[in-house]
């Protein structure tokens, strides 16, 4: 590297510290402060990590472990106090986080410690560059790093930016006014909205809606009719008493959604609401959002903190609180006094005046009117303008002052209207409006234009400007009230039809949508609240037998079902006993399935041998090929390469084959034999292959005897049964007791099922394998031979006999499918719910023989993700295979559509849309702004399973049984209400963070498992209801 | 002065179910390892805000079912992503099979503007276990035949090799979204998308 280079890496790392180091200086001055997570805090930081460790003698120092400067740091605290203080910080701070070892500490970039006091609930790790941070915090940086250019020699290369005598004396310098800020802990605006989690959405919920809990069901009509007159009086109240309590807390500061554009206490106003002559001193304050401007008006008693103790109750306050967006206002009407400082009244579209805002004297009106005008650009304006561009006086100096009248201390009290003018949609009034214009001889055609006509009727009652203050309107005064009077009542009756329009049209999609997920009959809930008690089911429960579905079904949906009970009732509602069924056909019934479930399982497992021994070959191979490959470079022997691509299990059956074909010829046999062993056993590595030469060298002096022996025995097969056995559960891992029962039963199975397998050549391989369990042993091998032959051996004689002498029996597609799908349930089983109690190994394998059985069953289904959490739940409550299974196979009737296969969820999707546009229009309108279907991805996984990953065990329990029963009841789309449900219970945070699709995704994950199961349901019930009476009122 | 753009990076994260797509975003994210994850339905994602070169950046980090049949649901969660990350567990040959068919449904479903420049990084996870079956050597033909895409073995569970791997990956996605030119290319410490930093990164983790 030249030394050119070198000085221009060094001048670019000296200039982005400089660049930093402005950019945090105009922060400290803009802003007042400078917040110690700030972007560009961190960006300073990283640029001096950049100079500090360009040369630094790591390897000499002994740092090279390490890609930060700390290790330097902790080094340097031997010498210098300064370093030492920070060192010491450091490993502070690093001990208080148990993740972190203290090696690589600047290695992350995350949410700090250091603001611990924060609300941030993750906020245990460190952030990047911590020493330089905590330096720079301490003002102790520029210090440490004088130390540093001054020992340069000690720790830097020569050549090094540090031991530079310019740049390392610059270095340290350009951080001493850095060093001297202060910088502050405290949350700001631009922070405060990075990010919350879920935690956090739900604290801030809590705090601002102590004062209003919104009703979490909303009725549809009101809210309707809440969207058809936005802008009349009561209605903006309600809203405001709704939203004002949490909008308290967040929205009267500046933050990253609102800018803050004007902010004035001790404003008087007489809240509507009030019912007081008084009027009431208050902040008022602009605010600019993307899409409006709002002003809101908070009284001082919900100001002043809330520890006031002479208001005995501050709810009051929050309904005398205004907020008015400033699209629904039409007019601003200024009165000016000489007395006071001048009142202000807004005029919305619908005629009706705000209450009047009284400012104290001091240009608060002017400074309020001036904000006001500057946040409507560049899509409204006032009109007229408020400052008043001079061009007559002096062509060329274009001076700005303001309304003549508009100073204060002018001597007559004058008022003022400006029309609040959206350049957006105004060109449509102007063409309607341009006739009674005209009639209005006096205005000049440019203001026109720009005048709505209903503006005259306030004019004419006050002084009226235009922009050449040319016009008075006096003459026109008359005419131009009754033009108004006429539109306005043409406006009314227009905005009527289009409500009752409106009204149809809703009416027309509930009808055509969603009649059909709701049941007609109202079934009611009296009497069921307390659900299927013992008391109950004992009423119901006659002898053994159950007759009374109805009942049980309501009482189910109305109140769950005691735990106890569950074991008996489920599959009453899964559908798998009959209401009516005896004691003694139950019985029968769960014979027959037990029956079915055995011998359907005894099926797979013996697939599932095959499929084992396949993998192990496979996996063997792949490791052969890694060993060859790092051992003898990247080709592999052409010997070994041919094993390797021979496949095993093709090469048995030809070997069986040739056997079947001449039994007699011994030497052949005994050749092939020996390579059928050396193919299984090279496999294993190069460390065993002596072993497995010295095996295969014993075996032929022992075959021809076994040979002799050869004869169909079941007898001889029960025998050699026990080693069977032990082979084949190692194989499968599974406990003893059902392997047992299952092989036996499996052995049976070949024998009587496929009666052309050749018996003399499957006894014969038995026995075979276990005179060579019997050979290793006595040669006293390692274990892990004979498990290898025993591995080898079962799979071989029992499940590819058939296979190859019968043609066909599983077919290569079908191993290969249940090969696939036994990996995929073997993987996910092990990760279901393994932190629930119940899930021990002996259960995970009950709930993985439940979940291969029902695979086995359904091979064009095949396994999907999510099934076993679905079987997990049911396997909970029956903890019995065989029952389990068939009560699943009920569940996924209604599932399987779910899955990926299925339409089911593109329904729910379209279902939940519609839904939600009718019984909550404001949610409605947030996901419509936000885009399209995808928003309902968030749904996925609640449909697909059920909600059982959103809630715990014991609340899924409780919900599943209501929506089996609901089927019944009241809805076979309870789902859907429960979705509803979970939305509106968090619809205020969702709306009042106006959530898009990844907010929610990530709001309702985080929620997993922390929802309040009763009152989901008491919801869902209630929107069902709700939906019910709707339909029902047509 | 103009204040710092924010700049949000998608990065999706595939691979066959189990090989630890969960695992090391979690990993990565939290520097947390657990083994009580279950199989991911649906998706999920994390963000972590990191500095790459001198830009403040908000990695917003998609974790995804792994099943291929849910793949059907990739087109509302891929699009729009920045960079994605495959991975495959070296311990199992078939999730390395499979990576072929998971960049093309990306591809497909994503659709990016330019398929053959979208930045992919590669990671062989699960380098803590044994036996290997997927050697770096093949790993690495494999990247080189994708257009020399990144490759990285990791080991969620020990940490190993994530923290570098993701920024390796946030890098990649902000190149991807800007092609500005930045001062701290230069920085000796950033991890060089060659093959020669990929046999330094692997030094440290390759078991065998």
């Amino acid at each position: 590297m030249t030394s050119i280079q070198d000085n221009d890496y060094k001048a670019k790392l000296i200039a982005s510290v400089k660049k930093e180091v402005k950019q945090v200086m105009e922060e400290s001055v803009t802003k007042k402060f400078v917040h110690e997570e700030s972007g560009s805090v961190t960006s300073l930081c990283g640029a001096v990590e950049a100079c500090l460790s360009q040369g630094l003698r790591r390897r000499a120092l002994g740092l090279f472990k390490t890609s930060s400067t700390t290790a330097l740091l902790h080094k340097i605290a031997k010498h210098s106090s300064e370093a030492a203080l920070i060192s010491k910080k450091v490993i502070d701070l690093e001990n208080l986080d148990p993740n972190r070892r203290s090696s690589s500490s600047s290695d992350s970039t995350t949410k700090p410690v250091l603001m611990k006091n924060l609300s941030f609930q993750n906020v245990n790790l460190l952030p990047k560059y911590l020493w330089i941070r905590l330096a720079l915090f301490e003002k102790q940086l520029s210090r440490i790093i004088d130390y540093l250019v001054t020992n340069a020699s000690r720790y830097y290369d020569k050549d090094a930016l540090v031991a530079d005598p310019d740049y390392g004396s610059i270095l340290s310098s350009l951080l001493v006014g850095p060093c001297a800020l202060d910088y502050s802990r405290t949350k700001t605006a631009d922070h405060f909205w990075t990010d919350p989690p879920a935690d956090e959405l739900l604290q801030r919920h809590r705090i601002s809606s102590s004062h209003s809990t919104p009703p979490p069901v909303r009725r549809p009509i009101p809210n309707f009719r809440r969207s058809l007159n936005t802008s009349s009086d009561e209605s903006t109240n309600r809203c405001q008493t709704q939203h004002l309590a949490k909008d308290y807390v967040e929205s009267l500061h500046q933050n990253s959604r609102a800018t803050l554009l004007f902010g004035k206490n001790n404003v008087l106003v007489t809240p509507p609401k009030a019912g007081q002559i008084e009027p009431m001193p208050g902040y008022l304050s602009l605010h600019q959002t993307a899409n409006c401007l709002t002003i809101k008006w908070t009284p001082n008693q919900l100001m002043n903190g809330f520890t006031e103790s002479d208001v005995p109750d501050k709810n009051i306050y929050w309904d005398y609180a205004i907020q008015v967006r400033l699209d629904e206002v039409v007019y601003v009407h200024c009165h000016q006094d000489v007395e006071t400082g001048g009142t202000v009244i807004l005029v919305g579209q619908d005629g009706v005046q705000r209450p009047p805002i009284h400012f104290p004297r001091g240009g608060h009106m002017l400074a309020f009117l001036n904000c006001l005008e500057t946040g409507l650009l560049p899509h409204g304006r006032l009109d007229p303008p408020l400052w008043l561009q001079q061009s007559y006086a002096t062509k060329n100096h274009k001076r700005k002052r303001p309304l003549p009248s508009l100073v204060e201390n002018e001597d007559e009290p004058k008022d003022f209207v400006f029309r609040i003018v959206d350049s957006s949609n105004h060109k449509e009034i102007s063409v309607k409006r341009h006739d009674l214009m005209n009639r209005n001889g006096h205005m000049v055609t440019k203001v026109r234009a720009q005048l709505g006509s209903s503006s005259t009727s306030s004019e004419s009652s006050t002084k009226s400007f235009s922009i050449e203050q040319s016009c008075t309107i006096n003459d026109g005064s008359n005419v131009c009230i009754q033009a108004v009077c006429e539109s306005m009542k043409r406006q009314i009756i227009s905005r009527a039809f289009y409500g009752w329009l409106a009204y149809c049209r809703h009416l027309s999609t509930v009808r055509t949508h969603l009649s059909g997920l709701v049941h007609g009959t109202i079934i009611s809930g009296e009497n069921a609240k307390e659900g299927l008690s013992e008391e109950k089911w004992a009423e119901l429960f006659v002898e053994g037998v159950l007759n009374n579905p109805d009942e049980v079904y309501k009482l189910t949906y109305y109140g769950g079902v005691a735990h106890e009970l569950r074991k008996e009732v489920w599959p009453y509602l899964l559908g798998h006993y009959k209401f009516g069924s005896t004691v003694s056909q139950r019985e029968e019934l769960s014979e027959q399935t037990k029956q079915a479930y055995e011998t359907t399982m005894s099926e797979w497992l013996a697939v599932e041998a095959i499929v084992k021994q396949r993998d192990k070959e496979t996996q063997a191979n792949a490791i052969a090929k890694l060993s060859s490959e790092s051992t003898s470079g990247e080709q592999v022997p052409p010997q070994i390469q041919r094993d390797l691509s021979n496949d095993v299990f093709e090469d048995i059956s030809d070997y069986e084959f040739d056997s079947n074909e001449d039994l007699t010829d011994n030497e052949e046999k005994q050749k092939r034999m020996k390579k059928t062993e050396q193919n299984t056993v090279i496999y294993e590595g190069s460390d065993e292959e002596k072993q497995v030469n010295n095996e295969t060298d014993a075996l032929p002096d022992k075959l021809p005897q076994d040979d002799e022996e050869v004869n169909v025995d079941l007898e001889n097969l029960r025998l050699t049964n026990s080693v069977l056995e032990e082979a084949c559960s190692s194989t499968t891992e599974h406990n003893s007791q059902i392997e047992e029962t299952d092989l036996r039963r499996f052995v049976g199975n070949v024998i009587v099922t496929n009666p052309s397998v050749d018996m003399s050549n499957f006894s014969m391989e038995i026995r075979r394998k276990s005179s060579l369990v019997a050979l290793t042993e006595e040669n006293g091998q390692s274990l892990e031979c004979i498990e290898t032959h025993g591995l080898v051996s079962p799979a071989r004689s029992a499940c590819v006999s058939p296979a190859s002498s019968n043609g066909g029996v599983y077919s290569p597609e079908l191993l290969e499918t249940f090969g696939l799908n036994l990996h995929r349930i073997e993987k996910d089983v092990q990760r279901c719910d393994r932190n629930y109690w119940y899930f021990t190994c002996e259960n995970l394998d009950k709930l993985r023989n439940v979940m291969c059985t029902y695979v086995w069953e359904h091979l064009d289904i095949g396994y999907m993700q999510g099934m076993c959490d679905l079987v997990a739940p049911l396997l909970v409550i029956f903890n019995d295979e065989s029952l389990t299974y068939a009560c699943f196979c009920h569940l996924m009737e209604r599932m399987v559509e779910n899955f990926p296969n299925g339409n089911a969820m593109d329904c729910h999707f379209a279902n939940m849309r519609s839904l939600i546009q009718i019984l909550d229009s404001e949610m409605y309108e947030l996901m419509h702004s936000h885009g399209d279907y995808t928003h309902f991805y968030f749904c996925y996984r609640w449909f697909l399973l059920d909600f059982k990953r959103e809630l715990v065990y014991s609340d899924v329990f409780s919900i599943w049984e209501v929506i089996w029963a609901a089927q019944q009841v009241a809805s076979s789309h309870f789902v859907l209400f429960l979705a509803l449900a979970l939305l509106e219970i968090y619809r205020d945070i969702i709306l009042s963070n106006s959530m898009d699709f990844t907010d929610v995704i990530k709001f309702f994950n985080e929620m997993a498992e922390r929802h309040e199961a009763q009152a989901v349901l008491r919801i869902a019930r209630e929107l069902v209801l709700q939906l019910q009476l709707l339909i029902e009122n047509k | 002065m103009a204040t710092r753009k924010k700049v949000l990076l998608k990065v999706i994260i595939l691979g066959d179910s189990g090989v630890g797509k969960t695992s090391l975003m979690n990993q990565y994210v939290n520097k947390k390892f657990s083994n009580q994850y279950k199989a991911t339905i649906g998706a999920d994602f994390l963000t972590k805000e990191v500095i790459v070169d001198d830009r403040i950046v908000t990695l917003q980090i998609w974790d995804t079912a792994g099943q291929e049949r849910f793949q059907s649901l990739g087109v509302a969660f891929y699009r729009g992503a920045d960079c994605c990350v495959l991975v495959f567990d070296v311990t199992a040959p078939n999730t390395f099979k499979s990576l072929d068919s998971w960049r093309d449904e990306f591809l497909i479903q994503a659709s990016p503007r330019e398929p053959t420049d979208f930045p992919f990084v590669l990671l062989g996870n699960k380098v803590d276990l044994e036996p290997r079956a997927i050697s770096t050597k093949r790993a690495q033909q494999w990247c080189l035949s994708k257009n020399n895409i990144p490759y990285f073995e990791t080991s969620a569970k020990e940490a190993l090799n994530v923290e570098q791997a993701f920024q390796s990956i946030a890098r990649n996605a902000l190149t991807q979204q800007s092609q500005s030119v930045d001062l701290y290319n230069e920085f000796p410490d950033q991890i060089k998308l060659t093959n020669t930093t990929n046999r330094n990164s692997n030094g440290d983790s390759c078991a065998c």
